[in-house]
Formats: C-alpha cells, structure tokens, sequence
C-alpha cells in the first residue's frame, strides 16, 4: 500500500509549503485569459511543476466562506519581487481562465488586495530522470506548468520545444512570455485549431513531427485537458519516447488529506495527485478512470 | 482578565487536554501533514482518519465537489489500515500531541477488535467509533441511524476497551437525542457530533451526479446551524461530555458549540483551506474567554442563557 495508497509521501524539505496571503501585484488579461502575479512574504521558492491552492477570489478584512474551497493553480513564474521594500520577498504569477464563481471573483481582485495562499505544493517534474530532446506540449491553463519547466530544461542545455496548443490565438495564454524565451534557447511552435496562429490543427500535429524527428530517445511533458494529454501519451508511446504528464483533478486541500484528487493508477488503486503528483509517467494512469 | 491567564484546559470522555480544540477525522490525516502550517503541540489534539483492521481504496474519482459555504465528499474511508497506523503513522508525531483513533468498520467485532488494538497503545489517548460515515454503502450509516444497531456496537465495542470511548454520531437521524442517550446508556465515555450531512449534487452539463458515488457528506460552514441544534438537542439529553463539530471556521463559531453544551469541538473542513485555523481558533477561545470574564473555557460549556 505504501507506494500508491494515502501515505504521507516525503516532500523535498526544500521547498516545505507555507500558508500565507499573497498581495496582488498586477491582474490583467492576456488573451482570453489572465495573468494574476502576487507577491508573497517567505515565498521558499516552486520547482517547475509545482502548484499552489489559492483563495477563490480576495479576502476583505472578514475570511471568505463561500466559495469555501481554494483553487490549484500551477506556478506559471517563479518571480524575484521588484520595487520598494521587497528584499526577500518573491513573486508568484499564475494563469486562469474565467470559468465559474471562484475564478470570476479572482477576476475582480485588485492590486494590493489580499489573496490566500498555500504552497508550493506537490511534486514537480524529475528533469534529471527525463532524458533526450524536451517536448513541451501544453494546452489551456496547464501551460502555466511548462514555462519554468523549459527555462530548466534550457539551462541545462538541453534541447526544448514547447507546442502550445489551443482553439484560436487568443486561447494561446502566456504566448509571448513563451516567444521570449527564446533568448534562453527555448523554441515555441504554435498549433491552433482555427488555423490563426502558428499550425493549423490540435498540438499532436507538431508533436508528431518532432517525435518523429526525435524518436525514441526523446520525453514528451504534456500538461493540458486529459483528452490532449492523453493523445500526447499515446503519441510518445508510438514512437517509444517517454511521457511525464501533470493532472489537473478538483482537490480541496492540495496535501494530502482531503483524498478528494485521487487518480486511478494502471496497477490498480489511486495515487493521490496533489502528494505523489501532479506529475506522472503516462503509463502509470488508467486513463480511462479520470474524471 | 488577560487571554494568557485564562485556563485553557478542558476534558473530554476523561482525556485530559491543554486546549478544546481538536480537529476531525477525515480532515486532518495523520498529523504530520499539518506540521508545516500549525504547531500540534498547541491544539487540544486530533481525530485520525478513520481506521479499518486491512487498508482500504476509497471510491473512484470525482470524489468531491463544491457547494455554498461548504463541501460534498465521498471518499469511503481511505486509509492505509490499523498495522501501517501503529507501526508508521503514530510514531512519526512529536511526543506532546494527544491522538484520537478513530475506528470503522461493517460489523461490530471489526470496531472491537480495532478498539481493542489499538486503545492499549501508549500514544492513543482515546477512541472514536465513526458510527455516522455518509457514504460507505455497507458500514457506518446502518450503526449510526438505527439505536437498536447503535446500541449494540457501543455495547460491543465498550466490553473490548477500557480507554477513553467517544461515538461520532450520524446526523441523518430524526431524533439525535435518542441517539445520544442510547451511548450513554450503553457505556460511551463521550459523544461527538456532527459527521457530515447526506447530499447530492448535480452538473447540469453532463446531466450527472457531481459525486461518482451519487451521495455523498455535506460538510463545511453551510452545516453550522444543524450542527449546533443537534449538539444543543443532545446536550438537553445526556450527561456524558459532548465533542462539537461541523462547520466551526472562528473561535466564535467554537464558543457557540461550547455554549451549546460541548465540552470541546473538533475543526474539520476549514483544515483543507486554512491548515493553521484550529490553533488560531484555540487562541481566539481563550481571547473570548477574558474577554467575557470566564478564567476557565471550561465553566463555557452549557452556559447559554435561554430564560
């Protein structure tokens, strides 16, 4: 039971999660999205992958209740916090989309309004035990967890293609961050199912493509909607390259306890996303027991 | 009167604790998750998730969902069983906190054989039996809805164990004092309530139950005022000490419970959002405390004024 049952999996003590409140430093539209940065006292730093929970909308002087629950987000940007007094003090930027109460109410926070926050939560991406060319392919807000990721990737020289994909061009969030990295010797290929941006069709099309390139000496990390994770699994496994992907299940705590994010493992049983997750190897997912 | 100097101390079924706030089973884990955001050493103790004698998987997902001012689970009692508990989950706790076992099961020899390995161990301060789990198909729902069953897995459980005894009621019951008085009749130390409420939900878009398991637990701060009557209605019943719970987020929300009758509370689904709240909300007691002139939070406990 140890290895995939509910046991308190060792957490790096590097990065031991805080629970604090995160000051909005800026929230703005990017797209059909948005970008929230907040600056956040004794923020121990995220390894790419990595998520936080975070208060569904802002907190006045009275706790918000109702939505009660926060949300998981991946850390997008990893961010010394510049300016006045903020010596020691780090930033954290994430990406959401506007889908129901708790993220409208996110919308709606302003700078310098209060936003709770627990983490950096989870386990991230093994950079070292993935080897070969790096394939990022990312769709939806999962993307947030690639940007780190391919700065990591990139340092270490390897080589990196992130393939973001998405219905048009203003679904590609965090767009030109990505095209920016490219003075760090990171490589964007866009794929749009409309055809406005980049390759016209889903994000498999250039993965395809690379993978071919590549082959099986390549790691796919795919991070998006369980159907576009999915299609990349199984890409990765027709060319025999690796895949690592990150799950996005509904949770309530993000550590362990609630059991509420458990994900249906090929062997049998659950691995609860938020401890031994959010990033797994493809071939350990029973793919079809995912919510 | 200052918050230090008031004395924090309260007991519960005969456990003695520095402070009247616990937190639940079911939302606390094993403890040591919560050693990065909260001292254990300063909340009265903790409630483990619910143990059964083999470990167990719980349901498939989506195990949760969200509701106003609160949350709908089924889990199903998820734990990795009584042997990994003992060996590996209770030695990994710092020395000073007190730990409440909490034990379920589908017949009442399963409760006692748990009560009667577990409650010996140096570390267990007590024993809750979760009578009451929403959403377990064949188990705890049966025990805790029918006194005649009720009765006689106190009875069962009370005859294996001498140690601190609390039953976690059900509150999918018409009358919970009956409930109540059917433990202490039958030898319960102390009765904590309440275990969440049967719901559902529904998503419209997929025209499906939110919960793979179709029902599901209520919990959070949308249970408070039926937790609070329960606790009230129980109290009016029963001498033995009551354990608060449901949907506690303040220390004012606390103090009610303690007004109402408990002698302490348990802090459950806040932990999820707020994993420092229960240490924050036994401060807050102390605070209120002084505030209203009581040296004790004991002398709390049943002292609203309804004439």
């Amino acid at each position: 039971m140890s290895a995939n049952g509910p046991t308190l999996a060792s957490v790096p003590a590097a990065h031991a999660p805080i629970r604090g409140r995160g000051t909005v430093v800026s929230n703005v539209v990017d797209g059909h999205g948005r970008k929230l940065r907040l600056r956040v006292e004794g923020w121990p730093g995220a390894t790419p992958g990595q998520f936080v929970m975070v208060g569904a909308g802002p907190e006045s002087s009275v706790p918000r209740r109702d939505p009660l629950l926060p949300r998981p987000m991946a850390v997008y940007r990893d961010l010394a916090a510049t300016g006045p007094a903020s010596e020691g003090a780090r930033e954290v930027e994430l990406l959401y989309r506007i889908v129901g109460r708790g993220t409208t109410l996110l919308s709606e926070a302003s700078e310098g309004d209060s936003v709770s926050i627990v983490g950096p939560l989870g386990e991230g991406f093994p950079v070292e035990a993935a080897p070969g060319p790096a394939l990022l392919a990312g769709g939806g807000t999962g993307i947030a967890s690639l940007y780190e990721l391919a700065r990591a990737l990139a340092a270490k020289g390897r080589e990196t293609v992130v393939m973001l994909g998405a219905r048009g061009g203003l679904d590609l969030i965090g767009r030109e961050d990505f095209a920016a990295l490219a003075s760090e010797g990171v490589e964007l290929v866009c794929a749009t199912e409309d055809g406005s941006v980049g390759v016209e069709g889903f994000v498999t099309v250039p993965l395809r493509e690379r993978l071919a390139k590549a082959g099986a000496g390549a790691t796919v990390f795919a991070v998006g909607p369980t159907p576009m994770m999915r299609a990349c699994a199984d890409l990765a496994a027709e060319f025999g390259a690796g895949c690592l992907v990150s799950l996005e299940n509904p949770m309530a705590c993000g550590f362990g306890v609630c059991l509420g994010c458990a994900a249906p493992r090929a062997e049998g049983g659950f691995s609860l996303v938020c401890k031994a997750g959010p990033v797994f190897d493809a071939r350990e997912i029973a793919w079809d027991g995912l919510p | 009167m200052s918050a230090a100097s008031v004395d924090e101390r309260v007991e519960l079924a005969g456990i003695p604790l520095r402070n009247a706030v616990l937190t639940a089973s079911g939302t606390f884990g094993y403890g040591t998750e919560f050693a990065p955001f909260l001292d254990l050493e300063k909340i009265g103790g903790f409630v483990a998730k619910s143990l059964t004698l083999e470990p167990r998987f719980g349901n498939p997902p989506p195990r949760i969902g969200e509701t106003p001012s609160g949350m709908l689970n089924a889990i199903s009692i998820e734990n990795v069983g009584v042997k990994a508990f003992l060996e590996e989950k209770l030695p990994a706790l710092p020395a000073g906190v007190v730990v409440i076992a909490s034990a379920f099961g589908t017949a009442p020899e399963q409760y006692a054989e748990l009560a009667s390995r577990v409650s010996p161990h140096p570390r267990i301060a007590g024993i809750e039996i979760n009578a009451s789990c929403p959403h377990v198909k064949a188990g705890g729902i049966e025990f805790g809805q029918d006194p005649t069953l009720l009765g006689e897995l106190v009875r069962t459980v009370r005859a294996a164990t001498e140690g601190p005894l609390l039953v976690k009621l059900s509150p999918n019951v018409t009358r919970i004092a009956d409930m109540a008085k059917v433990c202490e009749d039958e030898g319960a130390d102390g009765i904590s309530l309440i275990n969440a409420v049967q719901a559902m939900d529904v998503d419209v878009r997929k025209r499906r139950p939110v919960l793979s398991n179709i029902l599901g637990g209520l919990s959070g701060p949308a249970i408070r005022p039926i937790a609070l009557r329960m606790v009230w209605q129980a109290a009016q019943a029963v001498s033995i000490p009551i354990c608060g719970i449901g949907g506690i987020a303040s220390a004012e929300d606390a103090v009610k419970f303690l007004l109402c009758g408990a002698s302490a509370v348990q802090v459950g689904t806040l932990n999820y959002l707020d994993p420092g709240a229960a240490e924050r909300i036994a401060r807050g007691i102390a605070q209120y405390a002084a505030d209203q002139g009581f040296s004790r939070v004991a002398d709390l406990t049943g002292a609203l004024e309804t004439g």
